[in-house]
């Protein structure tokens, strides 16, 4: 125990003297993680104040004066729309414009079918609530009219619509803001990549490369020390990195409280809690991954390289629940990386956590982790891995 | 004491060690000296445990390497073909960072450490990180870190390896210490005037085999000539192309 301590130590002092990389890991956790956040709320506030305040824009207004009366009275804002407004839409300085033909009162007052149209560009998401918005108002012009005109014929107006719909959300905005929050468990799970990395490359393939390793192996230790130890190392490594970029969106949400957006960022100290006890065993299995493939690594370079698929495949989970739109399922626990992630999800949204959804993902990681860092003593004891593989 | 006995190592179908033997007694600089890619580092990496052998036994002051290898690494300080050192960590540090390693207590580890030090004239670079050093530095630095516990058995693979004559001089110099002080010393070369120079007895090693054996007295007589190289070559077939 000792040993492993004295190779835990040494690792530590070793990673944190390397300046640059140490700075590089630290901005990479301190800021970007909270910049995306912010970028992602600003964007979000964006629409919602977009839809909020109801304005549509008309082209030919003068030719619709019952459409106009309806709008008024539905209190929207009504704007004329600028003369070049088909390039303005394409170009994404305005999101939709109703024309109204010059015929329109005339088809309106004699019953017929009065066309308008409705310019937009829906390859622009940021567009769609004010798109969605003239529709509904388009529909509801529509129904009033229709019912106005069944009225006038002595019809009930129900007789137009059989099923009338009712939108209710059932999303609360707690709910609402997790599905934009999908980036913190992301995060979450990233973050132990980013933090364990440097530090396993560096105590396994560095340690080959700079002909370091057959030295240390020549000294009465146990492989399983070593392996311990680095991983130890490697591992508290992560954690750090992972409650640093945690504590970053921590800060982002209280800020982002005082702008009256809670309910999109909730994220205070019990999520943070919440997420690091999730995340601290994740990172045991991450660090003990990256320490077994780097150890396969002639060169750092190469063990990056490998150790770089690690990341892409983890990072692929959160993307493939997300377009997958896979349900939550109790199987999930058990799988590593997307135990956590629906963990991570439940916390975001609110719900209730049982341990078991915390418990079952962390037996998962430790088991992991054990084999991993006893493959990795297994194989410091391999002629092949410590003198290359000739 | 080292006594190595019917060694052999076989990587696949290459067989770089067949049947070496030899004993290195204690207070004696025992050289193995043979051409580049004879089986040197391989037959030094199985007397430091390193390497399994295929066959042959290795005993360490009578311990068995295959039965007890902590054992044999608790007695055996090596310097080993790799010889790398941690950049970012002072002298110092790298040397206390083994110390701890062989689990001596931290006032041991400084006072062994000062030892060392004096030996090698590492003195004015205890502090620095080793980031940087010369070749003759890191090689300083990699021998005290492999004599930190003060082994009684001390293998050093190729020590003068691309040194300049000064460091080489001290070198020579701190292996004789050790040689006084009752050590038993292996030491491998590829070079005649630096085993002529140290061993006391040398045992030549070419194509995985010991050619000859014997102080460099007897080995001239052995080779029949006077010139110490000239025998070398004749011993070792190393005129004939080998690298």
């Amino acid at each position: 125990m000792r040993r492993t301590l004295a190779v835990f130590a040494k690792e530590i002092r070793d990673a944190l003297r390397d300046r640059r990389t140490a700075l590089m890991v630290l901005v990479a956790s301190v800021v970007t993680g909270p910049l995306t956040l912010v970028l992602v709320a600003q964007f979000v506030s964006g629409l919602e104040e977009r839809a909020s305040t109801l304005r549509v824009r008309l082209a030919g207004a003068a030719h619709a004066p019952a459409l106009v009366n309806f709008l008024k009275r539905a209190d929207v804002e009504i704007e004329e729309a600028p003369a070049d407004y088909a390039a303005r839409v394409k170009a994404g300085t305005l999101d939709a414009v109703i024309v109204v033909p010059p015929d329109f009162h005339e088809r309106w007052l004699a019953h017929e079918e009065t066309p308008v149209e409705l310019v937009f560009d829906d390859s622009r998401t940021e567009s769609s609530p004010a798109i969605r918005q003239s529709e509904r108002l388009l529909d509801a012009f529509n129904r009033e009219t229709a019912q106005l005109r069944l009225m006038a014929r002595g019809v009930s107006p129900s007789v137009n619509e059989t099923v009338k719909v009712e939108r209710v959300n059932a999303a609360t905005p707690r709910q609402r803001g997790a599905v934009l929050l999908f980036l913190i468990p992301m995060f979450a799970i990233l973050a132990p990549l980013l933090g364990g990395m440097t530090l396993a490359i560096d105590a396994t393939a560095g340690e080959r490369e700079r002909g370091s390793l057959e030295p240390l192996l020549a000294n009465p230790v146990p492989t399983a020390a070593f392996a311990f130890g680095k991983w130890l190392a490697a591992w508290t490594s992560a954690v750090a990195v992972t409650a640093v970029t945690l504590a970053g969106f921590v800060a982002a949400a209280a800020l982002y409280a005082e702008k009256k957006l809670p309910a999109l960022l909730q994220f205070g100290l019990p999520e943070y809690a919440r997420f690091v006890a999730i995340a601290v065993p994740l990172a045991a299995f991450t660090a003990a991954a990256q320490m077994l493939i780097s150890t396969y690594g002639r060169t750092y370079r190469e063990a990056q390289t490998y150790v770089s698929y690690l990341a892409t495949v983890v990072s692929f989970v959160p993307l493939a629940v997300m377009f997958s739109g896979a349900r939550e399922a109790p199987w999930q626990a058990a799988v590593p990386v997307l135990g956590q992630l629906m963990a991570l999800q439940r916390v975001l949204r609110g719900d209730s956590l049982p341990a078991w959804d915390v418990l079952v993902p962390a037996a998962v990681s430790a088991a992991l982790a054990v084999a991993a860092v006893a493959a990795v003593a297994r194989l410091l004891r391999d002629e092949r891995i410590v003198f290359g593989r000739s | 004491m080292i006594a190595a006995e019917g060694l052999a190592k076989r990587f696949g179908a290459v067989e770089a060690v067949r049947g070496v033997s030899f004993t290195a007694p204690d207070g004696q600089v025992t050289g193995l000296l043979g051409p580049n890619g004879a089986g040197k580092t391989t037959t030094l990496r199985m007397v430091s445990t390193l390497l399994a052998p295929s066959a042959g036994t290795v005993k360490v002051d009578g311990i068995d390497a295959a039965g007890d290898p902590l054992g044999v690494r608790a007695r055996i300080g090596a310097l080993s073909d790799a010889r790398g050192l941690y950049a970012r960590l002072t002298v110092r540090e790298n040397i206390a960072y083994f110390g701890e390693l062989r689990g001596i207590a931290r006032p041991e580890i400084d006072a062994s450490i000062a030892r060392l030090a004096s030996l090698l004239e590492l003195e004015p670079l205890l502090d620095r990180r080793t980031e940087g050093f010369s070749q003759g530095e890191r090689m300083k630095v990699a021998i005290a870190r492999a004599l930190v516990h003060d082994p009684p058995n001390v293998i050093l693979d190729e020590p003068t390896n691309g040194l300049d004559v000064m460091t080489t001089r001290s070198l020579r110099e701190a292996v004789r210490r050790l040689r006084q002080d009752g050590k038993c010393v292996l030491f491998s070369s590829h070079v005649m005037q630096e085993v002529a120079a140290l061993c006391d007895e040398i045992v030549i090693v070419s194509h995985g085999t010991v050619a000859a054996r014997g102080t460099p007295e007897a080995i001239r007589a052995a080779a029949g000539c006077e010139d110490l190289e000239e025998a070398f070559v004749r011993l070792t077939g190393a005129g004939a192309g080998e690298g």
